[in-house]
């Protein structure tokens, strides 16, 4: 294990700024973090049109219209139409829908577990941790894209499928992160004084450690949105993420190049929607972080991409 | 150093133990019946009995799963992947045919990766929040956020409208016609290397910021040695290490992406392969492709390891 012993100095702060009203903070936070403000009002207003899809989408997604095949952008439909005549705005705008839903879930439900299994982790040290290292290195063995085809294989191609195995890809990032956060926790006076005045091991972990972890938490999430964003729409682009009919981003690349000569907006704006909202989430996740913990940084984009931490 | 190479590699064969094993559980053990997930549910409903005794016979698993585990260790040492349960290729040829070209790529993705990324992460790095450093970061996060097969669909549509390019169908070797090899490779090497590029130069950079606030370097410095001479010499060898250490990581993100890549430039390498498996549910062939994806990514990563123990002394002697 020495190999790996040393751990980047995390340190957590507490809350540095005194408690303003919420309002002023966003202000703070945006000048300070001009870009990273852009990307997450550019985030929130691709969540509101993935909520508010059925009143912003001007056609049904699934409608054909064979008397409106293959047309490029015109003023009828905006951004043109697919090869049976499907509206390509309303499909990205429902398209928006599936991916954030599958990107959220996934990353909120494999952070989380990761979270929770790496607090267990720093905390409890011991067998248990030596254990549980050896699986996550072993789940951070395989690329990502792999992994997640070879689960949703296995488990049926489905909507829950596809974010069931992008989350196990999160699970040992969570994991690892906040394990490290959790380490040097358990050391501080205050978790002690909680050990000695009697608390039991859970009592201590949920009450005194893991509100500790909630920022890093926040980071690793915010920052994994984009790559569960993009593992998604490869999916999808292979062929075996959410299935057709399904408007997803991918699905709609995936689609775009049976043609012989692909139509250059059906390749065109999926692949737009698809990096303008990572570039969005990307530019959010780095302002959260450089904004929560700044001497976080350098030691944790190591740990973002994968984890050697030297 | 002999201990450490000793412990590093117990360390391996443990994880790839653990990746064979959950190899075996995801593809044999979580579909419940491994005819389920070639067949589909449907197909699997609408199969004769002694059909479905004859093919599983046939696959080699009608064995309790543990047998059927150890078998497959067993075979893969002896070198037998076992075949298509479509095509009747054997895995071994798959790989040999294929996996010359994914290989290729790889590694032509890994030198733009250093050639692009390295210099602008120095040039960042000269002279922080000026234009060029602006730029520089600006580009990396673009291509960072860019899904690499968006990008390729693009250059081939560019191609195609351009140059009239049409998708490489046949694997040529290099060994076979140098020429039209690297017309094959040459694209996804170029959009993969992009992609990881943006990661060494944003590395690169962040690394030899925090080098270049260290006492040697301001003590290089005071003894008057030229900025390019102090950065060059004594700030980048020690900035490199971390940088060394994000592309064996960042292998993982070629090897998954490109099976994404080359599909978008129907490039006929392994990954198209391990794509076209998993779409047709051919599950000996997904199970010994995604091992030895896992293997690859994990032998790589310990050959970094080595790399920087070599490197670094401070790690060779703790």
């Amino acid at each position: 294990m020495a190999v790996r012993a040393a751990e980047p100095p995390v340190t957590v702060v507490p809350d540095a700024v005194p408690r303003s009203s919420l309002l002023a903070e966003l202000a703070r936070f945006s000048r300070r973090n001009t870009l990273a403000a852009m990307g997450g009002v550019v985030g929130v207003l691709i969540v509101i049109v993935a909520l508010a899809a059925p009143l912003l989408a001007p056609y049904d997604p699934l409608k054909t219209d064979f008397r409106a095949m293959n047309k490029p952008p015109n003023a009828h439909h905006v951004l043109g139409t697919d090869q049976v005549g499907r509206d390509t705005l309303s499909r990205v705008i429902y398209g928006a829908r599936t991916s954030l839903f599958v990107a959220f879930s996934a990353v909120i439900l494999g952070t989380t577990v990761g979270s929770l299994w790496g607090v267990a982790c720093g905390y409890l040290r011991g067998r248990f941790d030596l254990v549980s290292q050896r699986i996550m290195e072993i789940l951070q063995a395989f690329p990502d894209l792999i992994l997640a085809m070879a689960i949703s294989m296995a488990i049926g191609t489905g909507l829950q499928a596809v974010i069931f195995a992008i989350a196990i890809t999160r699970i040992p990032f969570g994991g690892r992160v906040i394990r490290s956060v959790a380490l040097s926790i358990r050391e501080m006076p205050y978790v002690e004084a909680g050990r000695a005045s009697g608390g039991s091991a859970l009592r201590i972990m949920l009450l005194h450690v893991l509100p500790q972890c909630v920022a890093p938490y926040l980071v690793l999430a915010t920052t994994h949105l984009g790559v569960a964003i993009v593992i998604e729409a490869a999916l999808g682009f292979l062929g075996v993420g959410v299935p057709p009919p399904t408007p997803t981003w991918g699905n709609m690349l995936a689609d775009s190049i049976t043609a012989l000569v692909p139509p250059w907006w059906l390749a065109f704006f999926p692949g737009l929607a698809i990096t303008v909202t990572v570039l969005a989430f990307n530019l959010l996740g780095d302002g959260i972080r450089d904004t929560l913990d700044p001497r976080l940084s350098p030691a944790f984009l190591r740990l973002m991409a994968g984890g050697r931490r030297r | 150093m002999r201990k450490y190479l000793a412990r590093r590699a117990v360390y391996a064969v443990v994880t790839l133990l653990g990746v064979s094993l959950s190899v075996f559980v995801i593809l044999r053990v979580l579909p419940g019946d491994p005819l389920v997930a070639i067949l589909g549910v449907e197909g699997h409903a609408s199969m004769k009995p002694d059909d479905r005794v004859r093919i599983m016979a046939d696959l080699g698993l009608s064995a309790p799963l543990p047998v059927q585990y150890v078998h497959w260790l067993g075979d893969i040492a002896a070198g037998r992947l076992g075949k298509s349960f479509f095509r009747g290729d054997t895995v071994a040829a798959l790989i040999a045919h294929r996996g010359p070209i994914s290989a290729e790529i790889a590694v032509l993705a890994l030198v733009i990766s250093w050639l692009v990324g390295l210099p602008v992460g120095i040039l960042s790095a000269f002279k922080p929040n000026s234009m060029p450093d602006g730029l520089a970061r600006a580009m990396s996060v673009l291509f960072i956020a860019i899904p690499g097969f968006w990008l390729g669909m693009l250059i081939v549509l560019a191609l195609l409208f351009w140059f009239g390019y049409k998708a490489p169908i046949i694997v040529v070797h290099a060994w076979q016609d140098p020429w039209q090899n690297f017309q094959i490779v040459i694209g996804p090497g170029i959009v993969l290397g992009l992609a990881q590029g943006a990661y060494i130069a944003r590395m690169s950079r962040s690394c030899l910021l925090e080098v270049i606030s260290e006492d040697f370097v301001r003590t290089a410095r005071a003894k008057g040695l030229r900025e390019m001479l102090v950065v060059m010499r004594h700030a980048l060898p020690n900035a490199l290490l971390p940088v060394v250490t994000i592309s064996g990581v960042l292998l993982g993100f070629v090897l998954g992406g490109s099976v994404a890549v080359e599909q978008a430039f129907g490039v006929p390498g392994l990954g198209r392969a391990l794509v076209t498996a998993v779409i047709e549910r051919d599950i000996i062939v997904v199970q010994n492709l995604v091992l030895l994806y896992a293997v690859i990514f994990v032998a790589v990563n310990v050959l970094v390891d080595l790399s920087y123990a070599w490197l670094d002394p401070r790690i060779r002697y703790s």
